[in-house]
């Protein structure tokens, strides 16, 4: 029985005005958001790989003097991804630059070609069109499916037979789901045969089941508003009022609230002002000088000459690498200060199911701002890593002092650190990897509750109101 | 006649369902949303008059004219909380330096927080009010004539044009209600917050952004109208104007910005970089020029004893020196500042080619974006509240011409940077003594020019003019097409 009705729902909303309209608008959107990626994937793989060249071409230079390894300053850029088709995450307005050496690195920053003068746009990828588009769409296909059946008096009839009403229920909202599908796989396949035709972007098996997994939360996420639609149909008596309840509600989850957590972060008074990390870093300059003594004597001293007795190269060690890593704390806390209210405002404004569902795509894809802050984890493990390969090659150096701290001249002039040339076969490279398709899921685990939650919650909702529906 | 049916029809949309729940709905977010951002701009005002009070702590510190380089900071926009426009988006101070031109950059703000768009009152106008007009109006024709009672009104002595200009004016009426409550209802909140002070020019600004919100709605309202006339269903009239508001709202904004940066893409910074390089190696080149010219030169050796860090603005200052370092620093500050100012001018000229092309990319988005009224309607708030970038562009403009008077300041005060005093309290007698390790007196700087700064309202009055005309014209436009539609609507 329940075939049957949702065969006839399929049908009926085939052949109505709103689903040749939405069926055009989806397909035009994906074919878009495929001819865009494919452009800006290919100038960003462009752009990246003549930049990581460049920095390897640096890097190489520096390899004919230990030292000066440990001082080149190396430029990191993120590395485009195939999967920002599904969910880019903002990544255009995120940080992509990450300056460092072996001591400290930069605030990761924005570079390249952007325009800041530009206001923010939202990129047309897929979890765009869905979170917005067709989430709208599922309203437009659900607001009369019961009050206005009842309007036409067509619903008196099909309950006077012998169906059961959760059946009936039922066999709507499949009917609904399967028509948004239509428009969606429809769409999703120009999208894919755009992209793979195009032959920019190597999608690999990994890549595809997480694009399996992406259309899955699609679906999940849209059910929700289906559900929603239902549920509102069910609660009043003419299809218009539900209509105008439905947009308000859709116009606060998906429009309103997600743009909401920006302004929570900004009343708790923790934004981080630049002017002040400037402030305090002069400050723990200023402090570590005028108390250089307290890293032995004549720290603050230096004199190029080699012999000149009044330098203490150990103490000048201590006193560079105390501030340095000073430093290097304050900047990781402004960092953290700035990456708090982020996450703090996505949790906040999770009563809205775009915020959860742009979350777990993101994470699905690996793209975003976590993808980010792992990058900051990976550089950080990286220098880790040159300055131990540093240590280990300076050690085999008789004539170094052993000492590798931060300050240039000093390794220069007194020979601190190796000046003999290394093998650049054997200097370790970055490379970024990515994130464990188990680690990504740990994090979407909590948000695929709360989808379903929604789903739970608003099926009963519209099941115990369409039970006590008065079909009259 | 006319006024008959305006208020009958405002009457009976008064009562229905859906404006209750619309009125409601924006009364409650304005009652939500404007005290969360009035809490924020004073967060924004605390951070702006603690860095205002630090810069003028420092400069009671400076000891020598070079380190004269306060920081400019633009007090951050009240009106901000109605609209948003690029308030946090760019770069709200400038240093002033000899050697550096200050121009509008991106704000160092939060990166991070850009995964969400921009949130003020004028959302709820934009989105929320606009979709209510749209619902008032999408069965003001389609829906009487399903109800068969447009047949009954025709064949009385009604003349169509009359049906229809009533039935504008009782929406018009109708939207009235909710934008006049809700922005009453945001400027009490807003007045509650003891920060808040509306000078004279605010409540005009006010005024015009309520204007420019009614007539707003009123388009809005007018396109929902035609889509009523031009559907005999009144479900296909609200299908057809929500598929066009989502068009205008969503895709139009998005896609005039992804359009523009593919049509005219920015200059490359790396040609940037290239020219500043050059430029750089110019300033050395002349340098060396002129010393030779000059006939003197520098001589080896020199000591000094420094002050790092208590000189004023974090820098630090030359205590005291030798003979030979006090004339190499003449010789060094004399001729090379007049040669690094004068390229300070020519880099700003290559930075300014640079912006000037991220200008007309956004130029060339914003017109773009200039079909949907939505967008217009944005633009015209953030003129009107002073956060476009006309008015960043002033800013900057006001801080570069203080920058001149600065400098001709300090050109003044060290004889055209030939005196000791720019760079060393230390004095010619003094080079001869033992060097002194206590801290210099601060400068005496009372009559240092202030920086001072006044939005002009009629400029972005000026600049609100033609979008404002626009939006006016499709109000025009929209009720034509629908009268046009109307006078042939077959009322069966």
């Amino acid at each position: 029985m329940i075939r049957q009705i949702i065969h006839k729902e399929i049908l009926e909303n085939l052949y109505s005005f709103r689903f040749i309209l939405s069926l055009v608008l989806i397909i035009v959107l994906f074919a878009v958001s495929g001819f865009v990626f494919v452009g800006k994937y290919r100038q960003q793989s462009g752009d990246y790989w003549e930049k990581t060249n460049e920095n390897l071409t640096g890097l190489k230079e520096q390899s004919r003097q230990l030292y000066r390894l440990a001082f080149y300053k190396q430029g990191v850029w993120r590395k485009p991804k195939a999967l920002a088709l599904c969910a880019e995450g903002f990544e255009k307005s995120l940080p992509n630059h990450f300056v460092f050496d072996v001591f400290s690195s930069n605030l990761p920053e924005i570079k390249g070609e952007s325009n800041f003068t530009l206001s923010h746009f939202s990129s047309i990828d897929w979890v765009f069109i869905i979170s917005m588009i067709l989430s709208f769409l599922a309203l437009v296909f659900t607001y009369d499916s019961v009050s206005g059946e009842k309007e036409d008096g067509t619903l008196r009839q099909v309950l006077a037979n012998t169906i059961p009403r959760y059946k009936l229920l039922l066999g709507k909202y499949f009917g609904v789901l399967l028509t948004i599908g239509i428009p969606l796989f429809i769409g999703l396949l120009v999208n894919l045969i755009i992209v793979v035709a195009s032959n920019v972007a190597v999608i690999s098996g990994l890549d595809w089941l997480k694009i399996l997994t992406i259309v899955i939360l699609s679906l999940l996420y849209l059910s929700i508003f289906i559900l929603l639609g239902m549920f509102v149909s069910s609660r009043t008596a003419h299809p218009a009022n539900s209509m105008a309840i439905l947009l308000l509600i859709w116009v606060v989850s998906v429009i309103l609230i997600p743009s909401f957590g920006r302004i929570i972060s900004e009343v708790s008074g923790k934004t981080p002002n630049p002017a002040e990390l400037e402030r305090k870093l002069g400050e723990i300059s200023a402090e570590m000088w005028g108390n250089a003594d307290k890293f032995g004597e004549r720290a603050g001293y230096m004199s190029g000459d080699v012999n000149d007795p009044g330098n203490n190269p150990p103490a000048r060690g201590r006193l560079r690498t105390a501030e340095t890593n000073a430093m290097n704390q304050a900047r990781e806390d402004y960092h953290n200060k700035m990456l708090a209210p982020a996450s703090v405002g996505r949790n906040l404004t999770c009563i809205s199911p775009t915020v959860i569902y742009q979350r777990i795509s993101e994470s699905v894809a690996g793209t975003g701002i976590n993808r980010c802050v792992n990058l900051c984890q990976q550089v950080k493990e990286y220098q880790a890593s040159l300055k131990e390969y540093i240590r280990g090659k300076d050690a085999e150096d008789p004539q170094s002092l052993h000492l590798i701290f931060p300050e240039q001249s000093c390794a220069q002039a007194w020979q601190t650190i190796s000046r003999k040339p290394v093998d650049f076969g054997t200097v370790p490279k970055f490379q970024e990897r990515d994130l464990a398709m188990g680690q990504s899921l740990k994090r979407a685990v909590w948000d695929i509750g709360l989808l379903a939650l929604f789903n739970l919650v608003f099926f009963v909702a519209s099941w115990v109101s369409f039970m006590r529906y008065d079909v009259r | 006649m006319i006024w008959k049916i305006a208020k009958k029809e405002f009457l009976l949309n008064l009562m229905t369902f859906r404006f209750a729940v619309g009125t409601m709905l924006c009364m409650v977010l304005m009652a939500v949303f404007v005290p969360i951002l009035a809490k924020a701009y004073q967060e924004r005002l605390k951070t702006y008059n603690q860095n205002v009070s630090y810069n003028e702590a420092e400069l009671h510190k400076v000891t020598v004219y070079q380190n004269i380089t306060p920081t400019i900071y633009r007090q951050p926009s009240l009106l901000a909380v109605f609209s948003e426009g690029l308030e946090k988006q760019l770069g709200n101070s400038a240093t002033i330096q000899y050697n550096e031109v200050p121009e509008i950059n991106a704000a160092a703000a939060n990166h991070y927080l850009s995964i969400f768009s921009i949130f003020d009152a004028s959302l709820i106008f934009k989105i929320v009010i606009s979709v209510l007009a749209l619902l008032v109006a999408y069965d003001a024709i389609s829906g009487e004539r399903e109800q068969g009672t447009l047949r009954l009104v025709l064949s009385n002595a009604a003349a169509r044009y009359q049906v229809l200009l009533g039935k504008l004016l009782a929406g018009l009426m109708v939207l009235l209600v909710p934008v006049t409550m809700a922005f009453i209802l945001g400027l009490v909140i807003l007045l509650c917050f003891p920060m808040v002070d509306l000078a004279g020019s605010d409540w005009i600004r006010i005024g015009f952004m309520s204007l420019a919100s009614l007539v707003f709605i009123a388009t809005m309202y007018n396109l929902g109208l035609l889509f009523s006339c031009l559907a005999r269903r009144s479900a296909i009239s609200l299908v057809l104007g929500l598929f066009l508001w989502i068009i205008f709202a969503v895709v139009i904004p998005n896609g005039s910005v992804y359009l523009a940066t593919q049509i005219l893409p920015v200059q490359s910074e790396d040609k940037l970089n290239q020219q500043m390089a050059s430029l750089q190696r110019g300033i050395q080149r002349e340098f060396t020029a002129e010393l030779k010219r000059s006939g003197r030169s520098f001589q080896g050796g020199g000591s000094r004893n420094d002050r790092p860090g208590l000189g004023g603005f974090g820098r630090g200052y030359v205590r005291s020196c030798d003979k030979v370092f006090m004339e190499n620093g003449l010789i060094r500050y004399s001729i090379g500042v007049p040669i690094e100012i004068r390229y300070a001018d020519k880099r700003s000229e290559a930075q300014y080619g640079h912006l000037r092309s991220l200008f007309e990319q956004t130029r060339l988005a914003d017109n773009l974006s200039r079909v949907s009224p939505i967008f217009l309607y944005e633009n015209v708030m953030s003129a009107l509240a002073g956060t476009d970038m006309a008015s960043f562009r002033h800013f900057i403009d006001a801080v570069k011409t203080h920058r001149k008077d600065i400098i001709e300041y300090m050109r003044s005060r060290t004889n055209n940077f030939s005196s000791s005093s720019f760079f060393t309290p230390c004095t010619k007698e003094e080079t001869e003594l033992p060097p002194i390790d206590n801290d210099a007196p601060p400068l005496d700087l009372r009559d240092l020019p202030r920086f001072s700064y006044r939005a002009d309202m009629v400029e972005s009055l000026r600049r609100v003019t033609p979008d404002l005309a626009l939006l006016v014209f499709a109000n025009v436009l929209f009720f034509a097409i629908a009268f046009a539609a109307f006078v042939r609507y077959d009322v069966r």
